[in-house]
């Protein structure tokens, strides 16, 4: 079944890169497993096959990017999904030591079955500042807007990031950076209206959702004009933990965010790169609108983003430039989450009056060849995560492998 | 004999536009390439080809010899990297020289911070990809 769907998709995808003349094409295939697609503790193995063909040509100072990506599940089929993504950049030069970034972009992504509701179109906008204080010291000035409608409204946001860093180089090869950013995410409309509730059963969604969850999966979202339903509900196999809220207030909701990160950096001779950071994020505005989110592997779910937690994170890496071009990365990282306006529930569905908080361990390596225009990797990550709400208390592991291949589709040598 | 000329027509589009996306300037010469570890002492954002977007350029000095270099690096990675004054670096390239001038390597292979960027291929096709907003995909978990 998989195998017929990539055939289908391959030549299209080619196709779709003949007009790359003169600019650069990249074709990328990457295989995954992973033993728990939905990241709960009833875990779904599946395996992932994705391929993505992306051009990239160059009209003086203005540049045409655009990929269309293939993911086909092989247990969960409904999950498959096609993305379409064009977008233009643009280089302002302002004087020698700084520069102004433009770019626009549209995108969207296709899903089928049950998954039908995370389908998605969008725009983005971005803008940015560069310019060096000094030889050794960076500042950056950046802002990103993004608007997105979904086959199930419910989802359907406007956002904005703006975010300013600095950074400093030292003579000891080490690097300090400073960064802070303030995010703004607005559900342009996330609630179902409460005449769709019995009367007697209004008090409280967990006893509606119980164990059962929100519909089913033959439950049509379209038919119901964005109901929330249709991917499942509280441990409801294959699309878990998803519940919106009901309110017969209309309009939308907001959560906004602010957060500081800290990164100091250490190269040693030319061969080992360690680093260690550490992020703060509030939640200074609004809530989270549903009243729960979900994290897929592979997958962007639309209930849960860096919009939707608050806490701490800290990271460490090392990198290892192994001879003949090989890279080694690995990375340990311990993330404390909060999930504002977010309840714990017990495994029946019942409010364990908790807002729903996150401890993550997550282990990570990946190994890279570059060849000439082939670069092959294979990844691996472990995670350990323990939650308020048991239903998130999981444990797993997720491979990688996979090659990116680009090649020149003009005939540009020297220069450019 | 309308829909012939429409092809013809339309193939002529194609080459020209594939001309447009041939540029002037120093080619990358496969005869001179060189291979120098030096410091980087000024990051430069510079018009370097007509039609193209200016290049990030790096004025290094060479280890040992202290010997000046401009480094022609990409269009891109002006906002795509961050290259610091001070820094350490490996350039593999193609020398271009002119009297009196400080000359000129364009890069084909440049190692940074411990890690290798290879901006060209061995015949001096360029290499590079975009900005920030290239950047785009999925994350799945960390950083990698």
């Amino acid at each position: 079944m998989m195998r017929k769907k990539m055939r289908r998709i391959v030549p299209f995808l080619a196709l779709a890169a003949l007009p790359a003349w003169g600019g650069t094409v990249y074709m990328t295939f990457n295989q995954h497993a992973t033993r728990n697609l939905f990241q709960t503790r009833d875990a779904v193995a599946d395996r992932i096959s994705a391929f993505s063909l992306a051009i990239d040509q160059d009209f003086s100072a203005l540049s045409l990017v655009a990929k269309a990506e293939y993911s086909a599940f092989q247990e969960t089929s409904g999950l498959s999904s096609f993305a379409a993504d064009i977008g233009l950049d643009y280089l302002v030069p302002s004087g020698r030591k700084s520069a102004f970034y433009f770019a626009a972009g549209g995108a969207g992504q296709f899903y089928q079955q049950i998954y039908g509701s995370f389908s998605s179109l969008g725009a983005n906008l971005l803008g940015a500042f560069k310019t060096y204080l000094a030889p050794s010291s960076i500042l950056k000035l950046q802002w990103q807007g993004q608007y997105a409608v979904y086959r199930d409204s419910l989802f359907d946001f406007l956002s904005h990031r703006t975010s300013l860093s600095i950074d400093k180089y030292f003579p000891s090869q080490t690097t300090l950076k400073a960064d802070a950013e303030w995010g703004y995410k607005y559900f342009l409309h996330p609630f179902l209206p409460e005449l769709m509730l019995e009367p007697a059963a209004s008090t409280s969604m967990a006893a509606l959702t119980g164990g059962g969850g929100m519909g089913g999966p033959g439950q049509s979202v379209a038919d119901s004009g964005g109901s929330g339903a249709g991917w499942g509900g509280q441990r409801y196999q294959g699309g878990e933990g998803f519940i919106p809220r009901y309110s017969n207030s209309g309009g939308g909701v907001g959560i906004g965010h602010l957060s500081v990160s800290l990164l100091a950096a250490q190269g040693i001779g030319d061969v080992i790169g360690l680093s260690a950071s550490a992020v703060r994020q509030w939640i200074v505005a609004g809530e989270n609108p549903f009243l729960s989110v979900e994290e897929f592997y592979f997958v962007q779910n639309p209930s849960a983003d860096s919009f939707s937690w608050e806490g701490d994170q800290l990271t460490g890496r090392i990198s290892l430039n192994i001879p003949w071009d090989v890279t080694l990365k690995t990375g340990y990282t311990y993330a404390d989450r909060t999930f504002p306006g977010v309840e714990s529930m017990s495994l029946d569905g019942v409010p364990l009056g908790l807002v729903r908080s996150d401890r993550r361990h997550l282990l990570e390596a990946r190994l890279q060849k570059d060849f000439r225009r082939l670069s092959v990797f294979v990844a691996y990550s472990y995670i350990d995560n323990t939650s308020t709400d048991p239903l998130f208390v999981w444990k797993s592991h997720f491979i990688t492998g996979g090659f990116e291949w680009n090649l020149p589709a003009g005939r540009r040598k020297g220069g450019a | 004999m309308r829909s012939k000329i429409a092809v013809l027509a339309f193939a002529a589009a194609l080459a020209a536009g594939a001309a447009a996306g041939q540029t002037s300037g120093p080619f990358y010469n496969v005869d001179k390439e060189v291979r120098v570890e030096a410091a980087v002492r000024e990051v430069l954002l510079e018009p370097r080809y007509k039609g193209t977007a200016p290049f990030l350029v790096l004025r290094v000095e060479e280890s040992g010899s202290g010997k000046a270099y401009n480094v022609e690096i990409a269009p891109s990675w002006f906002f795509g990297q961050d290259v610091h004054g001070g820094e350490k670096v490996r350039i593999v390239g193609s020398l271009v020289e002119a009297p009196g001038a400080t000359p000129t390597i364009i890069a084909r292979e440049l190692r940074l911070r411990g890690e290798t960027f290879q901006l060209r291929d061995k015949r001096g096709f360029p290499n590079w990809q975009g900005g920030p907003q290239r950047k785009r995909g999925i994350r799945r978990f960390g950083g990698f």
